[in-house]
C-alpha cells in the first residue's frame, strides 16, 4: 500500500471516528451531572477536546504529504496467513471461555499446544513438554509463592 | 552531632553480614521478579514485605530497596529478549533493545542496560544524599497547575518516539488518551465509556494494556508469518558491550539519570515517563538519530538510565517529607511504619543513624546490582536461543498468568488480547505503539490536574500561568514544539532535495 494512501485512509478513519464520538459516542456513553454550569468543569469536556484533536490529526493525515517509509511492507502471507490469524483469534476466544471452567493450568496447556500446532513448530515433542511443564511451574509460583488465587476450574483441582 | 558522627552511626548499622545479605538477596529477588512479565517490581516488593517483619529495621528496609532496584533493572531482560517489558518502566527499552536482539546483539543490549542502570543508580543515590531536603521542598511547591504544565511538557516526548510520521504518532497518542478516559470520572464519579460493565469502572488495567500492546502483536505477527524470522540472527550474540560503547553513550546516560532524578523527586510521575523522556532527549541530540528505533545502543542506554535514575530519587520525598514518590515507595513506607519509624523531617533528627545507614546501603546496592545483573544476563540468555515457534506460545501463556496475577481478574486477560489485536493493527498500519502507551500513562494525570486546576479557579484559565514553575514548563513546551516543527520541516526539505 502506498504511504500517502495509507495516511489518507487513516485520516478518513480518524475523521469518521471523531465525528462518531461527537455525534453519538460522547452524548450517549459519557454521563455528566445535570447541575454543572460550565462545560469546562464537566466530565464531557475532556472527551470532546480529544475528539476535536482527533479530527485535527485526521485532517492533517488527509492533507499533509507523507514521506516514503524506507522499510518494506509486512511479509505477505496470503490466505494461509489470514487462516492462521482467524485460528489464533479462535484460540484466544476459547481461552477466555475455558479459563473459568477448566482452570488456568489446563486451559494454558491446551492454548500452548494449539498455538504451537498452528505455528507448525519443528519441535512438536519439545512443545508438548513445555506445554505441560510451563503452566504447572507458573501455577506453583503464582499460587504458592506469590499467593495469587489462580482459577482452578470445575473439574480437576491442583493442590 | 557532626556529619562524621552520623556516618559512623550509619556504618555501625550496615557494616555487618546481615545487612549485606539482605541487600544481596533483595537484589536477586528483584531481578528475578522484574524479569517475569506481569510480576513487576511493585509486586515483588509487596511479596517481600511480609518477610521483613521479623528483621531488624535497617535490614528489612535494605531488602525492600534491593528488590526495588533489582526489579527495575530485571524488567529490561524480557524487554530486550522477548519484547515483553517485565515492568512498565522498561517499556522504552524495547524500542531499541528488541531490534538489537533481532540483529543478534542481545548480549550487547543487556550489557549496556546493566551498565547504564548501575551508572544511573549511582547518580540517583548521590542525588538522594546531596539534594534530599532541597529537592523535596521544591516538589512541595507543585500544585495541580504546575503538574499539568509538567505533564503537558512530558507529552512532547511523543515526538521522539513517533518514528517517521509525527501525525501517526499524534494519532496513536490521542487514541491512548481516549482509552484512558474509560472508567469513572475522576471528579464526579460518573460513568464514561463503561457500557454498564463494572470491570470497566476502574479503567483499563495498565499492565494488560502494556503487555497487550507490546507482547501480543509479536505472537499475532508470528501467526501471520511463522517462517518470517528464519534466517534472521536472534541470539545473545558474541558481541558484548565495550568501554567504547559506554563512553559514546555516557552523555545520554548522565542526562537520562538527571531526568530520572528530577522526575523521581516529584511524587506521582513514575519511572516509565522518565525512561521515555530520556530516550526522546537522547534521540533528539544524538548523531545517530536515524538509527533510533532500529537497534541503537544509545537508545537502550538512555531508556535504562531514565528509569533507574528514578529509583533513588523517589526516596527523596519519602525520607524528607514522608510522601511516597510512587507505588513501590508507598509499600516501603509501610515497612518503615511497621518498624515504628515515621519518615519525614523528624527522622533526620531522631533516626539519623538509619538515614545514613540507608544512604550507605544504597551506594553498596549499585555495586551489588552490577554483579547480580551480570550473572542474571548469563542466566536468562537461554531465552534468546529458544526456537521462536515454541517461544511465542510460551510468551502467550506467560502473559496470561502475568496479567491475571495483577488483579486476579480474567477480564484483564481479555483486555490484553483485545489490545494485542489493536497493537497488531497499528503495526500493520505503521502507527507507533509507544506514543499510545505514554499518552495512556499520562492521560489520567493530565486530565486530573487540568480538572482540579479549573475547579480551583472556577474555570479561569489564568491559573495555568500562576507562577514561575508553570512559566518555566510552558516555555519549555513551546521551545520543544518549535524545535519539533523545525526539525520536521528540515527533514521534509532534505527529503525533497
Amino acid at each position: 500500500m502506498a504511504f500517502d494512501d495509507l495516511n489518507r485512509r487513516l485520516g478518513v478513519f480518524a475523521l469518521a471516528f471523531a465525528g462518531f464520538l461527537v455525534v453519538f459516542g460522547i452524548p450517549n456513553w459519557v454521563y455528566s451531572p445535570s447541575n454543572i454550569q460550565k462545560l469546562i468543569l464537566s466530565p464531557l469536556f475532556w472527551p470532546y477536546v480529544l475528539a476535536g484533536l482527533l479530527a485535527l490529526v485526521g485532517l492533517g493525515l488527509l492533507f499533509v504529504r507523507a514521506k516514503p517509509d524506507p522499510e518494506t511492507e509486512v511479509h505477505p502471507s496470503g490466505r494461509a496467513g489470514w487462516r492462521r490469524l482467524v485460528s489464533l483469534a479462535v484460540i484466544m476466544v476459547l481461552t477466555m471461555l475455558l479459563l473459568p471452567r477448566l482452570g488456568m493450568v489446563w486451559t494454558s496447556m491446551l492454548a500452548f499446544v494449539a498455538t504451537a500446532g498452528m505455528l507448525r513448530t519443528r519441535y512438536p515433542k519439545a512443545a508438548i513438554i513445555c506445554a505441560i511443564i510451563m503452566p504447572l511451574v507458573l501455577y506453583a509460583f503464582f499460587a504458592h509463592v506469590a499467593g495469587v488465587a489462580i482459577p482452578q476450574g470445575y473439574y480437576v483441582r491442583l493442590p | 552531632m557532626s556529619i562524621y558522627d552520623s556516618i559512623l552511626l550509619g556504618l555501625s548499622l550496615v557494616a555487618n553480614i546481615e545487612a549485606f545479605l539482605s541487600l544481596f538477596i533483595g537484589i536477586i529477588v528483584g531481578v528475578i521478579g522484574g524479569a517475569i512479565p506481569g510480576l513487576s517490581a511493585t509486586m515483588a516488593v509487596a511479596l517481600a514485605l511480609p518477610f521483613t517483619f521479623a528483621m531488624a529495621p535497617i535490614n528489612g528496609i535494605l531488602l525492600l530497596l534491593g528488590v526495588y532496584k533489582g526489579g527495575i533493572f530485571g524488567g529490561s531482560i524480557p524487554a530486550i529478549l522477548i519484547k515483553t517489558p517485565g515492568t512498565p518502566a522498561s517499556s522504552a527499552t524495547i524500542l531499541d533493545g528488541y531490534p538489537m536482539a533481532e540483529k543478534g546483539e542481545a548480549g550487547r543490549a543487556l550489557g549496556m542496560a546493566l551498565w547504564a542502570s548501575c551508572t544511573a543508580d549511582v547518580v540517583s543515590n548521590l542525588a538522594l544524599i546531596i539534594f534530599a531536603g532541597w529537592l523535596a521542598s521544591f516538589a512541595l511547591n507543585f500544585g495541580p497547575p504546575e503538574f499539568f504544565a509538567l505533564i503537558l511538557f512530558s507529552l512532547t516526548i511523543i515526538a521522539g518516539v513517533s518514528g517517521d510520521s509525527l501525525l501517526r504518532g499524534a494519532l496513536s497518542a490521542i487514541a491512548g488518551l481516549l482509552l484512558a478516559t474509560v472508567g469513572l470520572d475522576l471528579v464526579y464519579g460518573t460513568n464514561r465509556f463503561t457500557f454498564g460493565d463494572p470491570n470497566l469502572m476502574g479503567g483499563l488495567n495498565f499492565i494488560a494494556v502494556l503487555i497487550g500492546l507490546f507482547a501480543m502483536p509479536e505472537v499475532i505477527a508470528m501467526a501471520w508469518d511463522p517462517t518470517g524470522h528464519l534466517g534472521k540472527a536472534r541470539s545473545l550474540g558474541k558481541a558484548w558491550v565495550t568501554f567504547a560503547d559506554y563512553k559514546r553513550c555516557f552523555k545520554s546516560i548522565i542526562r537520562g539519570s538527571l531526568i530520572g532524578v528530577f522526575l523521581g523527586s516529584i511524587p506521582g510521575i513514575g519511572a516509565a515517563p522518565s525512561a521515555f523522556l530520556s530516550y526522546s532527549e537522547a534521540r533528539r541530540t544524538s548523531k545517530n538519530k536515524a538509527n533510533f528505533g532500529k537497534g541503537e545502543i544509545e537508545g537502550v542506554a538512555a531508556a535504562e538510565a531514565g528509569n533507574n535514575g528514578v529509583a533513588g530519587a523517589t526516596l527523596i520525598p519519602l525520607l524528607a517529607l514522608g510522601v511516597p514518590g510512587d507505588v513501590i515507595t508507598a509499600i516501603i513506607i509501610g515497612a518503615f511504619m511497621i518498624h515504628g519509624l515515621q519518615p519525614g523531617p523528624m527522622m533526620f533528627v531522631l533516626n539519623v543513624d538509619i538515614i545514613y545507614g540507608l544512604f550507605m546501603g544504597l551506594i553498596i546496592s549499585s555495586v551489588l546490582l552490577f554483579f547480580v545483573g551480570s550473572v542474571a544476563i548469563r542466566g536468562f540468555r537461554f531465552v534468546a536461543d529458544i526456537p521462536k515457534r515454541i517461544l511465542m506460545p510460551a510468551v502467550l501463556i506467560l502473559c496470561i498468568y502475568g496479567v491475571f496475577a495483577v488483579n486476579n481478574n480474567i477480564f484483564d486477560v481479555g483486555v490484553m488480547f483485545a489490545m494485542g489485536w489493536l497493537g497488531y493493527a497499528m503495526l500493520r498500519a505503521r502507527i507507533p505503539a509507544a506514543p499510545f502507551l505514554i499518552a495512556f500513562i499520562l492521560g489520567p494525570l493530565l486530565e486530573d490536574n487540568f480538572r482540579q486546576s479549573t475547579l480551583m479557579s472556577g474555570g479561569d484559565f489564568t491559573i495555568f500561568l500562576r507562577g514561575p514553575i508553570t512559566w518555566f514548563f510552558w516555555a519549555l513546551t513551546i521551545v520543544t514544539c518549535i524545535a519539533i516543527v523545525r526539525g520536521a520541516g528540515r527533514a521534509r526539505k532534505a527529503q525533497k532535495m
